[in-house]
């Protein structure tokens, strides 16, 4: 077993007072793919916010055993200001961590790894656009541009898939895909359908937290949910089966 | 001809044209964060909280810059610091702030004895009264806040644009947030002098939107934005002089019609190209 870059273990956070997620344990190591999934408001972007070290906690610890990895993240589309008056390659220049922390102007090297970054993105022709301008998936896909850049250990995918197109969904997916052998990935999302087949293992997110080591949905997992959602067999051709609802 | 350039014989004209000048190219530089982060309403509310300052400064006999300058920053780090913790409601914190700050002017002004020859002019503005030593400070505040842009513009607008993922990169963006608050707070009280409390944050936004109808990228904001200050300013002023009536409210006028005029230009433009195709 390698050892983890994140460790949580027992967390309760939340807001305020109020505890949002309760003695939630989980290990991250570096070839995970964990699909995060679980209802609206169930905690799944406060679990993130406990990762990436921005939430205090009420109880428990969170440990970095092999030291503080270097995390990527995209944020909620909804936490996105699109008016602001910043353009594609300055976003994704707010990724380039500077070692002392300190941000002077773009060295030349880091504008080329800006560049090759967008070109890989295929946005390349829309690198001084600002981001208003862009469409939901081109913008998404500068939001990865910006996680990716500093070649994170750990990348944190907070709902991706929201406001774009089928085509694009595909697109992301195929990119992560080639992505995840050499980094820990943490893919959230509601649509549970969607992100099973890709992922290693799953977390269910409900105030607290079930840890599944296979991408398998089981009764286990529908029980969080309490609704009826897509269910995915895993077998030689892809299907699916719609389960019923028990009340 | 002849006479608009007779007036720059006069020294005071000649310092009111260069307030404008430079309160035009401040604003623009603040203003373009003002704007970008959508704090319009709580630089109004540090604008008039100033006014409480200026009020208890007459009272007790000292520079009403001075209160000004001391209530705007002590609002502005207020705001900013309920607005992180977010647990009050914003928007009713200014209010409070802005109102209070104007009740408070009030009441000291009118607890002064003897008469306040000033107070107009911090209501309204008075560029015509403007000595060499304001025309200084406003300069080494340019000059000041072009090289904080040049050396620390990426955290700046990272952290306005996105302060979660950029504490996440190491920014301090709190520290950030409270040194533009800061700055914001200054700015305006230094440019009060120009156009006046009720007045000064149109210079801080019309330039600003005005530029932003050519451009959306935050460093352009800032020379665009300081040219349309400079143009509307300037031709407020002289306007003032050739039709006799207030400087501060002639500028304001200007710089909206302006935007409207430019504006209204690419409305057309657009609607030309739209029925071309």
């Amino acid at each position: 077993m390698s050892t983890p870059l994140v460790k949580l273990e027992k967390v309760s956070t939340g807001y305020d007072s109020k505890a949002v997620l309760r003695d939630v344990s989980l290990e991250i190591h570096p070839d995970d793919f964990i699909g995060v999934i679980g209802p609206n408001g169930g905690g799944k972007t406060t679990l993130v916010k406990v990762i990436l070290g921005i939430l205090p906690l009420f109880k428990g610890r969170v440990t970095f055993p092999s030291g503080k990895p270097k995390t990527g993240y995209l944020p909620q589309a909804s936490q996105i200001d699109r008016t602001f008056p910043i353009s594609v390659k300055e976003l994704v220049s707010a990724g380039l961590k500077a070692p002392n922390g300190w941000f002077p102007r773009l060295s030349r090297k880091q504008r080329q790894k800006v560049n090759r970054m967008l070109e890989e993105a295929g946005l390349e022709n829309l690198a001084s656009k600002p981001i208003g301008e862009l469409s939901g998936g081109q913008l998404q896909k500068a939001f990865l541009c910006r996680a990716l850049i500093n070649q994170p250990q750990l990348l944190i995918l907070d709902e991706p898939n929201t406001y774009v197109d089928k085509n694009f969904e595909q697109e992301l997916y195929a990119w992560l895909k080639k992505l995840s052998p050499d980094k820990a990935i943490m893919l959230i999302s509601h649509d549970i359908g969607t992100i099973t087949p890709m992922v290693k293992s799953i977390a269910c997110v409900n105030g607290g937290l079930h840890y599944h080591p296979s991408n398998q949905l089981t009764e286990e997992v529908m029980k969080v949910y309490n609704c009826p959602v897509d269910v995915i067999a895993h077998g030689p051709i892809p299907h699916r089966v719609l389960k019923t609802h028990d009340s | 001809m002849t006479e608009l350039l007779s007036i720059f014989e006069y020294q005071f004209f000649r310092h009111a044209m260069a307030a404008a000048v430079l309160t035009s190219i401040l604003a623009a530089m603040i203003g373009t964060y003002i704007v970008s982060r959508k704090i319009v309403f709580i630089s109004g509310g540090i604008t008039h909280a100033s006014f409480g300052g200026i009020g208890m400064a007459f009272y007790m006999g000292l520079n009403p810059f001075f209160g000004a300058a001391v209530f705007a920053v002590l609002t502005a780090l207020g705001i900013e610091w309920i607005s992180s913790r977010g647990k009050v409601r914003e928007d009713s914190a200014i209010a409070i702030l802005w109102s209070l700050g104007m009740a408070l002017g009030i009441i000291f002004v009118f607890l002064t004895p003897g008469y306040t020859p000033n107070l107009m002019s911090f209501l309204f503005g008075s560029i015509l009264s403007v000595g060499i030593a304001e025309l200084q400070l406003l300069l080494i505040f340019c000059i000041f806040m072009a090289l904080f842009y040049l050396v620390f513009y990426r955290p700046v607008v990272y952290s306005a644009f996105d302060p979660e993922f950029s504490k996440i990169m190491g920014i301090p963006v709190a520290f950030y947030r409270y040194i533009m608050a800061v700055l914001i707070a200054l700015a305006i009280v230094i440019s009060i002098r120009t156009v006046g409390i009720i007045l000064v944050l149109s210079l801080f936004t019309i330039p600003q939107i005005t530029a932003m109808l050519f451009t959306r990228s935050f460093a352009r904001i800032i020379p665009l934005a300081a040219l349309w200050g400079i143009i509307g300013s300037v031709a407020g002023l002289y306007s003032a002089y050739l039709f006799d009536i207030p400087t501060g409210a002639a500028m304001i006028f200007f710089l909206t019609l302006q935007f409207l005029v430019i504006k209204g230009i690419f409305l057309i433009r657009g609607l030309l190209i739209r029925t071309a195709a």
